[in-house]
């Protein structure tokens, strides 16, 4: 039939922008790997990834053991925290809803605060080994799932997404101050161990600690593709998704976990990083024109990872030899795109 | 009659909702209605007397508090989700708001229980898509965005979804509340259909009486008191609509079938003249307070009005004055 065609097509866009999409990802990954304080040229580093054995030692070291790890790890932020982004907005029927905003970060590290600060002498200097890696991965999890849980308890009752959004920020601001409380009252040398964490960035992101984000966040975002055809019946709300025959409980708890994981294990490694997970799932959507998670989810990985590259290029000032937080980066691509968002949607009348 | 099954019985259910502390906060008790195949059930009555609360216990969203809530002869909590969204679908009050989702991706949401995990449709899947939006009459709508369509364009989606879903039984709450009129008739008309050609049972709520009335093969009216069942025609002849809404300011028009405000009347006026303009002078004289009697008596008349349009002439205590409108009949009347 003629509209199935239509249909289908409208598919077929959306399969040629994800395929362009993962083209730009590499492209975009190879372009942060030129960015930093030390000039390498592009032959330059694919000698020093395809044939080390030639390549000038110090040069092999820049790009294995900070350079790589880094546009990695932007990779898997990226990703995670727009996916995670993505699944909140979709269950909390809410589009301003993000791992950020509604504290799920904040949750995320106070889990870390407690136990950094908590067993000080445990972790030593810092947080170096896969075993304490894993630790502070755990209590970030914990930290955001007893967020989240707060935070679906207050949606039950409460269903402007407004008063939800300000409540999840008072929620965040909280967390902070009693992360700061517990700073205050901590000796020096764990302090400092917490104080290194909180300044983290993509870059501090070790091998080590890779090891462990990877399988975190494939793990997380495995979940939330497969929790795609929950997630389109969880569009029409909870009831809705019921009488179509979803086990929302069951449903809900794969969403939760995939979001506790991601949003959590990035916050473990790179502090929290702001406005990714509420900008891209946007992007996403305005760019695929579709509301279905099959390819939603994709699309958010690829724009989410694209979008991290950039503002770890953007971070790295090209150019000069100082770099910026980046997510102060991220906050400064995303805020504009949350406030087109804001318009829009007051416009008609989604808010 | 007697031997045909009943799609849903509610058998003494009592509907409400669980409170804080062991108690129960009871909307309404004792209720006892059934639906049978093919039927068309409109769920009549007034504000807060509890219809969304009935049609969510029936939906299987909260647990009856007691009593038996029956679809195809099995309590609707013992199904579990995926075995109930086989036999009924829903479609709520609440407006759907999802960006970038297009009809015809809301439509096939409702093959949800047919399809697998990940949602893959088949070529069998679209076939009945497309079939359930032409049978709602949005042929041509398939990729258009639901939030760029209007309010009865959206809702018939919902119902083409209900339909794609498959299912003997469809429970609408209030389908037709934010609707203009003519979508209002459509609305009702494309259920009675489904009803009658598909053998579909569906219950719907609604405050539009003359649309149930005209639509509906079966009503249950919540009473304060009870909840009765009946076809339109039984219930306006035995008094239960006039019962409904008892109020000093209304009344239950057993001839019309519908619900007209009390007016005080306090003077009377003779209309003379042929044809519709007549009726229409009738109901304006009436609107503004006047009982309309045949002949004059007693001496008691005040106004006399002939009809002869496009002009009404009032005669009024040996005052004649004519008018080109029933609205300037209408101001010189009430300035007497």
């Amino acid at each position: 039939m003629a509209e199935t065609v239509i249909n289908k097509n409208n598919n077929n866009r959306a399969f040629r922008i994800l395929l362009l999409l993962s083209l730009l990802v590499p492209l975009f990954f190879l372009a942060d790997l030129l960015v930093g304080s030390y000039y390498i040229s592009i032959p330059e580093i694919l000698k020093a990834i395809f044939r080390s054995e030639n390549a000038d030692a110090q040069i092999v070291l820049i790009i294995n053991q900070f350079r790589i790890p880094k546009a990695f790890t932007a990779i898997l932020a990226g990703a995670a925290l727009s996916v995670a982004g993505l699944q909140m907005q979709t269950v909390f029927r809410n589009p301003l809803a993000g791992p950020y905003i509604l504290g799920v970060s904040s949750g995320a590290s106070l889990g870390v605060a407690l136990l950094v600060l908590g067993t000080g002498g445990l972790l030593g200097g810092g947080i170096v080994s896969a075993v304490s890696s894993w630790g502070i991965v755990a209590a970030a999890w914990i930290g955001s799932g007893l967020v989240l849980l707060v935070i679906v308890m207050i949606s039950a009752r409460i269903k402007d997404i407004m008063t939800i959004l300000i409540l999840g920020i008072l929620i965040s601001s909280a967390i902070s101050s009693v992360v700061n409380i517990l700073q205050y009252f901590s000796n020096e040398s764990t302090l400092k161990s917490f104080v290194v964490w909180t300044m983290g960035s993509l870059g501090s992101v070790t091998n080590i600690q890779l090891s462990v984000l990877f399988p975190s966040v494939l793990i997380g975002i495995m979940i939330a593709f497969f929790s795609s055809k929950f997630l389109d019946a969880f569009l029409l709300g909870e009831n809705y998704a019921r009488s179509m025959g979803m086990n929302v409980r069951f449903a809900r708890l794969m969403v939760f976990l995939s979001t506790c994981i991601l949003a959590g294990s990035i916050t473990a490694f790179c502090g929290p990083i702001g406005f990714i997970g509420i900008a891209v799932p946007h992007i996403a959507r305005m760019l695929l024109q579709t509301a279905k998670h099959r390819l939603l989810v994709p699309g958010t990985i690829l724009i989410g990872a694209l979008m991290m590259l950039v503002s770890d290029i953007i971070s790295q000032l090209p150019g000069s030899e100082s770099t910026l937080p980046v997510n102060s980066v991220t906050a400064l691509l995303g805020i504009p795109i949350v406030i087109w968002i804001i318009i829009r949607n007051k416009n008609s009348g989604m808010i | 009659m007697i031997g045909e099954e009943k799609i849903i019985a509610l058998n003494n259910a009592t509907i409400g909702y669980k409170a804080k502390t062991h108690s129960v906060n009871v909307v309404k008790a004792g209720i006892s209605v059934y639906a049978l195949k093919g039927e068309l059930v409109a769920l009549i009555g007034g504000n807060g007397v509890g219809k969304s609360t009935l049609l969510r216990t029936i939906a299987g969203f909260q647990p009856s508090m007691g009593g038996d809530v029956l679809i195809r002869g099995k309590q609707v909590n013992a199904y579990r989700e995926k075995e109930l969204a086989l036999i009924m679908s829903f479609v709520s009050t609440e407006i759907i708001r999802v960006p970038n989702l297009s009809v015809f991706d809301l439509v096939s949401l409702g093959r949800y229980p047919h399809t697998n995990w990940f949602g893959k449709l088949l070529d069998e899947d679209r076939d009945i898509v497309e079939e359930a939006i032409k049978s709602v009459g949005l042929k041509g709508y398939e990729n258009r965005m639901v939030n760029y369509i209007s309010d009865g364009e959206r809702q018939k989606a919902m119902i083409a979804r209900t339909l794609a879903q498959n299912t003997d039984v469809i429970v609408l709450d209030e389908p037709t509340a934010f609707l203009d009129l003519s979508n209002k008739y459509e609305i009702v008309h494309i259920l009675h259909e489904l009803a009658s050609e598909k053998g579909k049972t569906i219950l719907f709520s609604t405050h539009d009486l003359t649309t149930a009335i005209a639509e509906s093969d079966r009503m249950w009216v919540m009473l304060n008191e009870s909840v009765e069942q009946g076809s339109p025609e039984d219930l306006i002849l035995n008094g239960d609509f006039a019962s409904l809404f008892h109020s000093e300011h209304l009344f239950f028009d057993q001839e019309k079938g519908d619900f007209r405000i009390k007016k005080l009347t306090k003077r009377k006026a003779i209309v003379a003249g042929k044809g519709i303009a007549v009726d229409w002078t009738v109901k304006a004289l009436e609107r503004n307070g006047f009982e309309i009697i045949d002949s004059e008596s007693a001496g008691d008349v005040i106004v006399i009005i002939d009809v002869a349009y496009p002009e009404w002439t009032v005669m009024h205590q040996e005052q004649t004055a004519k008018f080109d409108s029933l609205l300037s009949v209408c101001r010189y009347l009430n300035r007497m």
